[in-house]
C-alpha cells in the first residue's frame, strides 16, 4: 500500500514538473504548447551531451556533476523555449487559436525529428546512473536518490509558486493572463513577459528531462511524447492555468496510475486512469483548483 | 480489423492492376529468360528498425555473389533488388508492388511482422514465392498462402522453447510480461497458457506494460506481489533493460528470461552495471553464437568491411534457399518453385537441416543465450 503511494508520488512529481510549463503557458496566452514534452526530451539530450563533455568529473563526483548539468540544462532548454516562442508563436500572436495549435504540433515534430537527425534513432544510455541505497520507510522501498529527486522537484515547484505569487514579474504574468490588452495599456511589456514565461516553463521541463535521464538511464528522441500527454492530462486535472492545482494534478495522476496497475493490471492502467479523469471532469469541468472564467470575446 | 480489410483490398487492387500492366507489356519475356534472375528483398532501410536493414542486405548480397561465383542458377546470374519497407505497412505494400512490377522471380522479404503481413497477398497473387527470413508473427502462416514460407522460428516455437527452458531450470513461479504489441503478446500469451496447462512451473501473473515509457515501478510492484522466481519478458530491449534495472532496484532476487526482441547489447547498457549479467534469452542463432561459421564471418567482414549483425545469416540463408529451389524446380515458374520448396529435404541452413511443415514453417531453431560481460553468448540448444 505505502509502496503504491510512493511509486505514484515519485512518477507524479515528474508529471507535475513537466505539467507546470504547459499550465503556465496556457494560463498566460491560452496556447496548448504541444512541443512542451519535446523540451523535456531536449533537456535529457543536452544533459547527455554535457555529461559527455565533462568526462572525468562525472566519474569522480557523479551527483555533483549531475547537479551542475541540471542547472546548465535548465538554462539551455529555457533559452530553447524562448527561441521557440520567438520563431513559432510570436508571429502568430493575433492569429486564430487553431493556427497556433497546428504550429505547436509542427514545432513538436521539428524538435523530435531534428533530434533524431542529430543524435540518431537509437536509444542512448546516460553516463551517470543513480542507483542508490535503499531505505525502508513505512513499509515502502525508497532510495536516497529518489528522495533527492523529489526534493529537487518540490524545491523547483515552490520557487516557481513564490515567483508567480509574490514578485513583480509574477504579478505581470497574472495581469497578462487576466487581460493582455489592459496589461499592455498599464505599461507591461507583454512580449518580454511571455518570453520569460516560456523560459521558466521550459527550464522546468529540461530539469525533469535530466532527472529522468539520470534516474532511468535510457533516453530517445520520442521520450517526450508520452510524458507530454500525461503532463497535459495532469494540468487539466489540476485546473489548467493554476499552478498549485497543476502540481496536485500531477501527483494525482501518478497515484491513479499506480493504483490502477495494482487493481486491474498494466493493460488496464490507462483505461482506469483516464476513465477516472473523464468522470472527474464531468463532475468538475474546471479541474481541481481551476476557476470558471468568463469567455473573453 | 477494418483497416486491415482496407489494406488488403488496396493491395488486391494494386496487384491486379500491376499484373494487368505486366500482361500488356509482357512482349519481351523471351529476352527476360536470358537475363539475370531477380531476387526481391523488402526490408527496413529507414524508420525505427533501419539498423537491421543493412545487415540483411549484406547477408543476401553475400549469398548472391557466392552463387554467381559458382556459375549462377540454371545458367543465369542472380541479381538482388532491394526495396525499403520502413517497417511500415503502407510503405511495404508500395515496395512489394515495385518488386512485382520489376519482375522478381523470388522474394526474400520481411523483417517487421506488421509491415510484412500486407505484402503477402501481393506476392502470392503474382505467383512469386516468398521466403520470409525474419518476420515470425503467428499471423503470417495463419494466412495459409501457398507461396509463403517462413524460415525463422515462429511465436509458438519460441513460447515452447521458453517453456522447456523454464521447466529445465526448475522455475516454480513465472511472471510473464509483454508490451501489448501483437508479436510480444502472442509469445507471452502462448507461454502463459502452457504454464497454466502443465504442472511444474506455475504462472504467477501475466502483466503488460506500455512501451516507450520510463517508469515501470507500478508494474514491478504488482508483479513482485506474486513472488515469482523467474520473469519472462517478451518485448523489445529498450523496455527490457529498464525492467531488469527496476526489478533489481526493487529487490528482486530471481532470474530473467527475455525474448528475441530483447537480444541486443543495448539491453545490458540500459540495465546498467552488472544488472543484466546472467539474463537468459530465447533466440535464433546469431553470427556471434554460431559455431563453425568463422569462415563465413570472415568472408562477410572482408566483403563489407563490417561485422555481420542480427539476421545477416537468415537473409543469407533465404537467398541460398531460393536459389536451390529454382535449381531444383528447373525453372523460374512460381508453382514449380513452391513444389520444390515443399519437398526440399536435407538442405542445411545455419539453424539446422531444413524441412518445411505443412504450414510452411520450420521446426525448432531456438537456442538459449545468456548475457556475459554485457554480450549475449550461446548457453545451449533447446
Amino acid at each position: 500500500m505505502s509502496q503504491l503511494v510512493w511509486n505514484g508520488l515519485f512518477v507524479g512529481s515528474f508529471y507535475a514538473l513537466v505539467a507546470l510549463g504547459y499550465s503556465m503557458v496556457y494560463g498566460v496566452i491560452k496556447l496548448l504548447n504541444f512541443a512542451h514534452g519535446d523540451l523535456y526530451m531536449l533537456g535529457a539530450f543536452s544533459g547527455f551531451a554535457m555529461l559527455g563533455a565533462l568526462g572525468g568529473l562525472v566519474r569522480s563526483q557523479s551527483l555533483l556533476a549531475l547537479l551542475l548539468v541540471l542547472v546548465a540544462t535548465m538554462l539551455v532548454t529555457g533559452l530553447a523555449g524562448m527561441a521557440l516562442e520567438r520563431v513559432a508563436y510570436r508571429p502568430l500572436r493575433g492569429a486564430p487559436r487553431l493556427s497556433l495549435l497546428i504550429t505547436a504540433v509542427g514545432a513538436s515534430f521539428a524538435l523530435e525529428y531534428g533530434t533524431r537527425a542529430a543524435a540518431g534513432a537509437d536509444p542512448r544510455v546516460y553516463q551517470v546512473r543513480l542507483g542508490g541505497t535503499t531505505l525502508h520507510v513505512l513499509g515502502a522501498r525508497v532510495t536516497v536518490q529518489q528522495l533527492v529527486l523529489v526534493a529537487i522537484a518540490v524545491a523547483l515547484m515552490v520557487a516557481l509558486h513564490r515567483l508567480v505569487t509574490s514578485s513583480r514579474q509574477g504579478r505581470a504574468m497574472r495581469a497578462i493572463a487576466l487581460d493582455p490588452v489592459a496589461a499592455r495599456l498599464m505599461g507591461i511589456d507583454v512580449d518580454a513577459v511571455i518570453a520569460r514565461t516560456f523560459f521558466l516553463g521550459s527550464a522546468l521541463a529540461g530539469a525533469a528531462g535530466v532527472m529522468a535521464g539520470g534516474y532511468y538511464g535510457k533516453i530517445d528522441f520520442l521520450m517526450g511524447f508520452i510524458i507530454g500527454l500525461k503532463a497535459f492530462t495532469a494540468a487539466v486535472i489540476g485546473g489548467i492555468g493554476n499552478i498549485p492545482g497543476t502540481m496536485l494534478g500531477g501527483l494525482l495522476l501518478g497515484l491513479l496510475e499506480s493504483f490502477g496497475t495494482d487493481l486491474l493490471g498494466g493493460e488496464w492502467r490507462d483505461v482506469f486512469a483516464f476513465g477516472c479523469l473523464i468522470l472527474f471532469l464531468t463532475v468538475r469541468p474546471t479541474g481541481l483548483l481551476g476557476e470558471r472564467v468568463t469567455e473573453r470575446v | 480489423m477494418r483497416t486491415r480489410r482496407v489494406i488488403l483490398t488496396f493491395a488486391l487492387v494494386t496487384t491486379v492492376s500491376t499484373a494487368c500492366g505486366q500482361g500488356l507489356l509482357g512482349g519481351g519475356s523471351k529476352e527476360e529468360e536470358k537475363g539475370p534472375i531477380l531476387v526481391g528483398m523488402d526490408i527496413p532501410l529507414s524508420g525505427d528498425s533501419a539498423e537491421i536493414g543493412p545487415y540483411m542486405r549484406n547477408g543476401a548480397q553475400l549469398a548472391v555473389d557466392e552463387i554467381n561465383g559458382k556459375g549462377g542458377v540454371l545458367g543465369r546470374k542472380l541479381q538482388l533488388r532491394v526495396e525499403d519497407d520502413a517497417c511500415d505497412p503502407r510503405t511495404a505494400v508500395a515496395a512489394a508492388n515495385k518488386l512485382v512490377s520489376a519482375g522478381v522471380k523470388v522474394s526474400v522479404s520481411g523483417y517487421c511482422s506488421g509491415a510484412t503481413l500486407p505484402t503477402l497477398p501481393i506476392f502470392d497473387r503474382a505467383r512469386i514465392p516468398m521466403i520470409i527470413p525474419v518476420a515470425n508473427s503467428a499471423e503470417l502462416p495463419a494466412q495459409k498462402l501457398r507461396h509463403v514460407f517462413l524460415i525463422n522460428g515462429t511465436g509458438d516455437q519460441q513460447a515452447a522453447a521458453a517453456f522447456r527452458w523454464l521447466a529445465k531450470e526448475g522455475a516454480k513461479k513465472v511472471a510473464v510480461m509483454h508490451d501489448n504489441t501483437s508479436y510480444s503478446k502472442d509469445i507471452a500469451v502462448r507461454t502463459a497458457t502452457e504454464l497454466d496447462r502443465s504442472g511444474a512451473p506455475d504462472k504467477s501473473v501475466l502483466e503488460a506494460v506500455t512501451p516507450k515509457e520510463s517508469d515501470y515501478s507500478a508494474a514491478v510492484t504488482s508483479v513482485l506481489k506474486g513472488n515469482p522466481d523467474y520473469i519472462y519478458w517478451t518485448g523489445y530491449y529498450a523496455e527490457g533493460g529498464l525492467l531488469i534495472r527496476q526489478f533489481k532496484q526493487a529487490g528482486y532476487k530471481g532470474r530473467f528470461l527475455v525474448g528475441d526482441g530483447s537480444v541486443a547489447t543495448k539491453l545490458a547498457e540500459i540495465a546498467g552495471g552488472k544488472n543484466a549479467e546472467g539474463v537468459y534469452a530465447t533466440m535464433t542463432p546469431t553470427p556471434e553464437t554460431l559455431q563453425g561459421a568463422e569462415s563465413w564471418k570472415a568472408a562477410y567482414k572482408q566483403k563489407f568491411n563490417a561485422d555481420p549483425g542480427p539476421y545477416s545469416t537468415q537473409a543469407y540463408d533465404g537467398v541460398r534457399l531460393a536459389a536451390e529451389a529454382v535449381r531444383k524446380a528447373g525453372s523460374t515458374d512460381g508453382g514449380k518453385i513452391v513444389t520444390a520448396l515443399e519437398t526440399m529435404e536435407g538442405f542445411t541452413l545455419f539453424s539446422g537441416p531444413l524441412k518445411f511443415t505443412p504450414q510452411h514453417t520450420i521446426t525448432g531453431g531456438f537456442e538459449i543465450q545468456v548475457v556475459k560481460d554485457g554480450r549475449f553468448v550461446l548457453k545451449e540448444k533447446i
